[in-house]
């Protein structure tokens, strides 16, 4: 697998349906109401309901094992929010290899929606073929 | 404020909270649930002929269902010593009711096996406030969760939210279909997407040199170097000033102020002067950024009389 | 090869100055250069090159049909609006001087009143897909979005750098207005006002009042260019092209360079007049009338600085002891300027220029030699000395 510094991932697009956003929700065990209930998420000033943080940081552990592998060990998760990410928003991650340290490689990802950036952030992974 | 932070100085010095243990251990039914709802297809989750023969020698569960393992559910109650829950009420009742997580940093020291019960236990890591966002006035909460099984940490998370009280009388939202739409261009888009989050960004060339309106030259020509930006403190004061009259500006109700403001950070930029008349402004007025929401897309820079 | 003295001004014309034409836009222009190559004594076939603004809405191809100019090998177009006046002239004397044309005009025709007015709010200006949009996306959506207002963020920071007031801006507006009041092809014809007067009208955008701004006017204006040894062959005396410039400054914005170190000044007419200087060989001093590009006064003031008339923060002494009357120490604007003559995108001044040439001015300087004229300020700019043959 090449992997060098630059390295540019595949993209991924994920379609932000309000079924998408309500079962990543209940399946991270979060249940505030801005995560299911749309009335309730236009009243707290949302447009819609919107992704929850757990789904972020699972989506963006998802989208560097669709590229890396199943024998690949992620080692640490750190994002950042940006604009929110609604439902009937698609949600495209990018991302590209920052930095490599033996077998561990730093990827800078970041998931685009149609407001802009809603999530930014590093995943540190451990390559497969590499000392663990 | 003095109390919030000296609230928050307390809870800190509690120290981490007493390990919460997650209602299930961890199990197949939960992790097909998760990969499931996220469309992760990644057989070290699922498959245990596969799991088995790979590097993880078994099925693990995936890491970044970590925190998931111990959120306290739908009937859940925090626990008496939740540091996070504390802090929450201290604001809620200093009036900053909402909450939106910002961030989120997740270090896994390995994968969980089915079976194992973690518990997870919290403490105050910071409270820093208050500060003006495009969401309103707030104060970040940063908490630092340990997670372990049998007292071995499996893992750990930073953990920040924004506790912000929504803003109260907002000035009326500008009609979106009148306001006079910026062109971005990818050398000024960063500029657009800060005000979306409550950032004034400033553009940051080698490391130092700051310049705004950005471009996609380094001011020194170096064409190798690539920016980045500086969030401004977004404090300054009126360079010059116009109290427009006519003709009409879509959007504006006339007479408004339109300020160039010379930032603390030395760069100047212009804005709608809120809260000022033709009679109160005048060059040196200390001004701070103020952000008005126009749409989903759209947050434009202006700014208030600084208090 | 140098451009100083190798081309001159042979004809002018113009359609009248008005606030509704009643006709197209080409008619205009098309009237416009039918007179000014009448008053060269030449022909349409004799043209074989058209330079203009690229605001302009008429393309050269579009006037050369109308009237009947065969070929053109010589077309061009300067960008940066009102600061495209001056340099429409240079490019003309350029292709002359080269031997690229025999004969180009430049012309400017437009109906800015009745039509697509300037000194409205333009979306179009704002959401042009290029760098200049993507500039103006950091001033028009904050609402600073008029000539107007752009020039008074100026203008107060003079204001309070160099201790001017309001009265000093009016100045200007009060000279054009007497010049204009004698001019009868002026608008403002038999309409002085005084400095209560100025004070008086209402806020357009402060420091500025109504009286700072120049109209909005209709109409056309043509001006004939060939070569210094052609044009002394033809009936009018030539005003003979001494020294063309273009300038724009460091840090430079169409109108907003607010940027700079130095916000109350205008470097790049500082650039225009140093190379003004010195291809004339001419000094201040030799300046026997200034048109002065005025569609706003502020920027009068500010010239007069730039151009080393006087120095930076005295042209409000500069101003106040009749210096810029007819009999004054430095004739400004004896047409009465943009704000009493007609806002033709500066080239009623050159116009101007030419008849204090030719000694046909209806407000006549004595004894002139030569003539500065400036072209649209707070944006890239240009600017000529017309000198007598």
């Amino acid at each position: 697998m090449n992997a060098g510094v630059g390295t540019e991932l595949p993209q991924l697009s994920i379609e932000i349906t309000p079924t998408f956003v309500v079962s990543t929700a209940i399946a991270t065990r979060d249940f505030q109401d801005v995560h299911h209930d749309r009335d309730a998420a236009v009243a707290r000033g949302s447009k819609d309901i919107f992704v929850n943080i757990l789904t972020d940081t699972g989506l963006v552990q998802r989208f560097v094992t669709d590229w890396a592998g199943p024998e690949a060990l992620i080692r640490s998760i750190r994002i950042r929010l940006g604009v929110p990410c609604y439902a009937y928003d698609t949600l495209t991650f990018t991302g590209r290899v920052t930095g490599r340290d033996g077998a561990d490689a730093d990827i800078a990802v970041t998931g685009t929606g149609g407001l802009g950036d809603h999530v930014s952030g590093t995943v540190r992974v451990t390559l497969p073929g590499g000392p663990a | 404020m003095r109390g919030i932070e000296e609230a928050a100085k307390h809870i800190a010095a509690q120290g981490e909270s007493r390990a919460r243990l997650a209602r299930d251990p961890v199990n197949q039914a939960m992790v097909n649930n998760w990969v499931e709802a996220l469309g992760d297809g990644n057989p070290a989750y699922t498959d245990p002929e596969f799991a088995r023969g790979s590097v993880h020698g078994g099925l693990v569960a995936p890491p970044a269902m970590a925190q998931v393992w111990t959120m306290n559910g739908l009937h859940g109650t925090r626990a008496d010593d939740d540091p996070l829950g504390a802090m929450m009420s201290v604001l809620d009742e200093a009036g900053y009711t909402s909450v939106v997580a910002t961030d989120s940093e997740q270090t896994y020291h390995r994968y969980l096996r089915h079976g194992e019960h973690v518990a997870a236990s919290t403490r105050l890591e910071g409270v820093v406030g208050p500060k003006r966002t495009a969401l309103g006035e707030g104060w970040f909460v940063t908490t630092r969760t340990t997670w372990s099984v049998a007292g071995e940490p499996v893992a750990e998370m930073m953990f920040r939210v924004l506790k912000f009280r929504p803003a109260g009388e907002p000035a009326p939202a500008p009609d979106p279909a009148a306001v006079l739409r910026p062109v971005i261009s990818r050398d000024t888009e960063f500029f657009w997407a800060g005000t979306r989050v409550g950032e004034l960004r400033i553009q940051r060339w080698g490391g130092g040199t700051l310049r705004h309106p950005p471009g996609p030259v380094a001011p020194n020509g170096d064409l190798a170097a690539k920016p980045d930006h500086v969030v401004a403190n977004g404090t300054g004061t009126v360079y010059s000033y116009v109290v427009h009259h006519h003709p009409k500006v879509p959007g504006k109700r006339p007479p408004f102020v339109v300020a160039l403001v010379e930032l603390d950070e030395g760069v100047r930029m212009l804005g709608e002067l809120l809260d000022a008349g033709p009679e109160d402004v005048y060059i040196g007025l200390p001004v701070e950024v103020s952000f008005v929401r126009v749409d989903d897309e759209l947050t434009l820079p202006a700014w208030k009389v600084r208090s | 090869m140098t451009l100083p003295g190798k081309a001159a001004i042979a004809g002018i014309g113009a359609t009248e100055f008005s606030k509704d034409s009643g006709r197209s836009e080409l008619r205009l222009a098309a009237e416009a250069v039918s007179a000014a190559l009448a008053d060269a004594g030449l022909k349409p076939s004799d043209v074989d090159g058209l330079v203009t603004f690229t605001m302009d809405g008429n393309a050269e191809i579009a006037v050369a049909r109308e009237l009947g100019i065969p070929e053109l090998s010589f077309f061009s177009r300067v960008h940066y609006g009102g600061g495209a006046a001056a340099a429409t002239v240079q490019q003309a004397a350029m292709a002359v001087a080269t031997g690229v044309a025999d004969v180009v005009v430049a012309y400017r025709a437009f109906n800015e009143r009745s039509g697509h007015r300037f000194g409205q709010v333009s979306g179009a200006a704002a959401q042009q897909v290029n760098t200049s949009g993507v500039d103006n996306a950091f001033h028009y959506p904050m609402g600073l979005a008029t000539p107007a207002a752009t020039v008074a963020m100026v203008a107060q920071r003079y204001l309070h750098t160099y201790g001017a007031t309001s009265e000093d801006f009016g100045r200007v507006a009060v000279v054009d207005r007497e010049h204009a009041a004698t001019n009868p092809n002026a608008w403002f014809f038999g309409q002085p006002i005084t400095l209560a007067e100025h004070q008086a009208s209402r806020w357009v955008a402060e420091p500025l009042h109504l009286l700072d701004c120049c109209q909005e006017s209709d109409g056309g204006v043509a001006l004939v260019v060939t070569s210094t040894e052609r044009a002394r062959d033809l009936p009018r005396p030539p005003a003979v092209i001494a020294a063309a410039a273009q300038g724009s400054g460091p840090d430079q914005y169409i109108m907003t360079s607010y940027y700079r170190d130095d916000l109350a000044a205008l470097p790049e007419m500082g650039v225009v007049g140093g190379q003004l200087w010195r291809q004339a060989g001419i000094t201040q001093a030799d300046v026997d009338v200034a048109v002065l590009y005025d569609h706003f006064t502020p920027y009068v003031l500010m010239q007069l600085e730039e151009l080393g008339f006087c120095g930076r923060g005295e042209a409000k002494d500069f101003v106040r002891d009749g210096a810029l009357g007819l009999d004054g120490a430095l004739p400004l604007n004896p047409h009465g300027g943009q704000l009493g003559e007609a806002y033709i995108h500066g080239m009623n001044g050159i116009a101007e220029a030419v008849r204090q040439i030719r000694g046909s001015a209806v407000n006549q300087v004595g004894g002139v030699r030569h003539v500065l004229v400036t072209a649209g300020t707070g944006v890239p700019t240009s600017g000529l000395v017309l000198a007598a043959s």
